[in-house]
């Protein structure tokens, strides 16, 4: 019982992942075709509050695919190698774009534009992984023995093509709940059109399977079938809400709509495939891992999941509702000023310090500098293993002594007026 | 069975990935706890100093805390693409190791850095510092559960071997396995002393350039004090990890000392080794140190060699020597500079003394110098094992051929070599534009500032 229910975290952060990280690659692919400067800046900013905790759930999937299924993992990622590993670097290609582009104040093309088409590699790449994956890999005692181009076949293309359908479909969705103006205009007509378009990819790739699947799906049995059909339909209403919402009021239907589709799609393919995880042959009991691991990991994450989840939630509320410019205060302060310290004067007398002889001034520092030396190597017990004590008793001392001297000095040095702020010498 | 040139590929691609990767965490660790503790400290005096510190090292952050992100992303993924056999060995000991850092760890670093960075204005500042403490602590967490993964690697406990898979047997020895005891506070308080560094580097750089004076005497008196604390505590750390490494893995320790018949009484500074012929083509050595540093007070005593190992379980003396010397030598250069700033605090000298201000502007990269050469060190000495005594590095590579590991180092390579040189130009240009400016006049006490927040925010 505890591979499925691994299994079942495993398709919750994946799920969470298509859901979340779908959206703002397909925002990131928009951008691409807008030619305001304006909006594409304000979709990068979008994307930028949320992307870090969006990616998260693919690499909790990956590693939670590791302590479960570990016969998964190392079938899986070494039989789309390729794609994977471009993926990888699209993703931080991606990250730098947004990262830089969020930095800057303005719109810059040249990172705008790094982020959109690693956006649509990462897309592409993820297709092809699917769609591998679902038309099996030749593995041995849980390790995968085929060859390097695997991953090409005109089902995996497919997959690649309707996956970015789908991702643009959840980005304009997105768009639609979180802008205002002509963004959310925009985001509203390019709807319909997308949704059509995923509609007739999920078609294709739905019978597509039929033949490329090497497993062949039976839907001999009854709870198969009907929780299967079941699914299919709640998937075509959602995409029929989804139709309705795009361009009306409340703006977060569509994407609720999309977020719901995406789910049963899910679902529906997990349905179908259960208890083969990869096609041919390996099934969700053969990739497991012993029920200890399983155990520890169920207790740990699921203790963890609903703070993770929680807190997740609060994020998202923070950044509700339509997308603002952040709102930050300027610095300010409202005093009078205070008399200038000249920068020589000694804190301990008060006074401007006499100019030293350079020699005398350099001795003292390298003498200094050897004693320091010194009591750390009788600190660390250098000179003769003596004592066990000694390390850990002159440590204490010393740190004690430093923390002592920087907290001192650090008082005297704001009693002076060190560290307050003072405009004219500001640049 | 893979090529040995697929393995070899696949070596170097994690070790550029996992340098790489490990660049950006040893600064954020530092920075995010220095910019919890300067919003909270905004927080209680209203400062505006404080708050001017918080953005500008949040610049620096943000950006260094997304690429950490993607090219962790990277590592999570690569124990499976290259390591496929390795990750289906120990896959049940530190996948769950690693699935918990996620769990506890990265989401509440992700989950909360949106609200750190872009919720000024948002939420209330008090949600800000607790966003802030929350992010820091994330990254402390994750410090911690990978520092546990690696020590199982280095020195594994509590488990035990079922048909070529490892699986814990005491879940308690696994996660606290004797390495990490020492590997871990040692690491801690490496990636808090780079960060140190870095922040106390820039800091000197505007005090060099008379500007922005009242920002960077702040964080130069905190950079240093932290460092003048931290610096004798890491020297004795770094000591007993080197000290039990030794005794756990004593081939590690005769490659980093450098020696390959036992009968040098002296402490290497420099050797040129011919691994072929198990002897060094040059060795130049202080002489008698290497016994007392050894606990013999006499200078007698021989350091090990590696010859004492045999030749297909010896670790690479080129990089454990060069790795350990970089980390050591930097250590010292740093311990010498915190000590002559506590020297110079104490004379009340710490914001005028010029020179030691340029010296400063070139210790900004000495932690993550020493992080990388550290790390080199306990990688490379632990070969040719992966999880040392138990799976050989060559058995742990997936079935690949020698073209799709060429291919992706090389992309890694490309790539990673862009990022570094996006980010450094990025960090440069951030610190040449300086901090926000604060428009007043100097003050003397401060009128606590009550932010508004905007209406949206209430509904």
């Amino acid at each position: 019982m505890a591979e499925y229910a691994s299994y079942a975290l495993i398709l919750f952060a994946l799920g969470a992942y298509v859901v979340l990280d779908g959206y703002d690659l397909g925002i990131g692919i928009l951008g691409l075709f807008d030619r305001s400067d304006h909006r594409r800046k304000e979709y990068t900013e979008l994307v930028a509050t949320a992307w870090d905790a969006n990616e998260s759930w693919i690499i909790l999937a990956a590693v939670i695919l590791w302590a479960a299924l570990p016969g998964v993992y190392a079938t899986v990622l070494p039989g789309v190698y390729l794609p994977l590993v471009v993926m990888l670097l699209a993703f931080v290609l991606r990250g730098l774009g947004l990262e830089m582009q969020s930095s800057a104040p303005d719109y810059r093309p040249g990172w705008g534009r790094l982020f959109g088409f690693s956006s649509v590699v990462v897309t592409l790449c993820q297709g092809l992984v699917v769609g591998t994956v679902l038309s099996g890999l030749p593995q041995h005692g849980g390790v995968f023995d085929g060859g390097a181009l695997r991953w090409l076949t005109p089902y995996s293309v497919l997959c690649a093509l309707g996956l970015t359908a789908l991702y643009l479909l959840a980005g304009a969705a997105w768009l639609q709940a979180k802008t205002q103006g002509s963004a959310r205009r925009r985001a509203a007509r390019l709807g319909r059109p997308l949704l059509a378009l995923a509609v007739a990819a999920c078609l294709v790739l739905g019978f597509g399977l039929e033949v490329a699947d090497p497993q062949h799906f039976r839907f001999d049995q009854p709870l198969r079938a009907v929780l299967f059909g079941l699914l299919v339909a709640i998937a075509a209403a959602c995409g029929a809400l989804a139709w309705y919402g795009f361009g009306r009021e409340p703006d977060a239907r569509p994407f609720a709509a999309v977020l719901g589709a995406q789910v049963a799609g899910l679902l529906a393919l997990v349905t179908a495939t259960a208890p083969v995880v990869v096609p041919p042959g390996l099934s969700v009991h053969a990739a497991a891992s012993p029920v200890g691991s399983q155990v520890f990991l169920l207790i740990g994450v699921g203790c963890c999941m609903p703070v993770v989840l929680a807190y997740n939630i609060y994020a998202w509320w923070v950044f509700r509702g339509k997308y603002r410019p952040p709102a930050e205060a300027a610095l300010a302060v409202s005093a009078e000023p205070r008399q200038p310290v000249d920068a020589r004067t000694d804190l301990m007398t008060n006074q401007i310090a006499p100019t030293e002889n350079g020699l005398m001034t350099l001795a003292r520092r390298v003498g200094f500098t050897v004693l320091g030396l010194g009591v750390v190597a009788v600190a660390q017990d250098v000179f003769g293993g003596q004592g066990e004590w000694i390390a850990p008793v002159t440590i204490t001392l010393f740190g004690a002594g430093s923390l002592t001297a920087w907290l001192v000095g650090d008082r005297r040095a704001a009693a002076a007026g060190e560290f307050d702020i003072d405009q004219a010498a500001e640049r | 069975m893979a090529s040995s040139a697929t393995v070899e590929l696949s070596r170097w691609q994690f070790a550029i990935t996992a340098i790489f990767h490990m660049t950006f965490p040893a600064l954020t660790v530092g920075l995010s706890i220095l910019l919890a503790v300067v919003y909270t400290a905004y927080l209680r005096t209203r400062n505006p100093l404080y708050l001017q510190m918080f953005r500008f090292w949040r610049k620096i952050f943000a950006v260094g805390f997304g690429l950490g992100v993607v090219a962790g992303t990277v590592m999570t993924f690569e124990f499976g693409l290259n390591w496929g056999s390795y990750a289906h060995a120990v896959g049940p000991i530190l996948g769950v190791t690693i699935g918990m850092e996620v769990i506890t760890a990265f989401f509440l670093e992700a989950g909360f850095i949106g609200i750190m960075l872009y919720g000024e204005g948002r939420v209330r500042p008090r949600t800000m510092a607790f966003a802030s403490w929350m992010v820091a602590f994330g990254t402390l967490l994750s410090t911690t559960w990978i520092l546990s993964a690696n020590s199982w690697m280095q020195d594994p406990a509590g488990y035990a071997e079922v048909a070529g898979q490892f699986r814990a047997r005491d879940w308690w020895q696994v996660l606290f396995n004797p390495a990490f005891s020492y590997r871990f506070p040692h690491m801690l308080l490496a990636v808090l002393i780079s960060a140190a560094w870095f922040v106390g580097g820039i800091a000197a750089w505007y005090l060099v350039r008379q500007r922005s004076l009242a920002f960077a005497r702040r964080t130069l008196s905190l950079a240093l004090g932290v460092l003048a604390v931290l610096m004798p505590l890491q020297l004795y750390a770094g000591d007993e990890t080197a000290v039990f490494m030794g005794q756990h893995q004593p081939a590690k320790l005769e490659a980093f000392e450098g020696n390959w018949k036992t009968d040098n009484n002296g402490y290497n500074l420099v050797v040129i080794p011919d691994p072929g012929r198990g002897r060094d083509n040059l060795r130049i050595e202080i002489p008698h140190l290497g016994a007392v540093i050894g606990k013999d007070l006499t200078g007698q005593a021989h350091v090990p060699g590696l010859l004492q190992t045999p030749p297909d379980q010896r670790p690479n003396m080129w990089s454990a020597f060069y790795g350990f010397r970089a980390m050591y030598f930097t250590a010292l250069a740093m311990f010498a500079m915190a000590f002559a700033g506590l020297v110079l605090r104490l004379r009340g000298r710490l914001f005028t003394a010029r020179r030691f201000h340029r010296l400063l502007v070139w210790m900004t990269p000495a932690g993550l110098v020493a992080i990388t050469g550290g790390w080199i060190t306990a990688e490379t000495g632990r070969q040719p094992w992966v999880v040392y005594g138990l799976i050989r590095t060559s058995d742990a590579v997936s079935h690949l051929s020698t073209a799709e590991a060429a291919l992706s180092l090389a992309g890694f390579v490309t790539v990673y070599a862009v990022l570094v040189a996006v980010w450094i130009r990025y960090i440069v240009r951030t610190v040449k534009a300086g901090p926000e400016a604060v428009d007043a006049p100097s003050p003397a006490r401060f009128l606590p500032v009550r932010p508004t927040l905007p209406e949206a925010a209430h509904g």
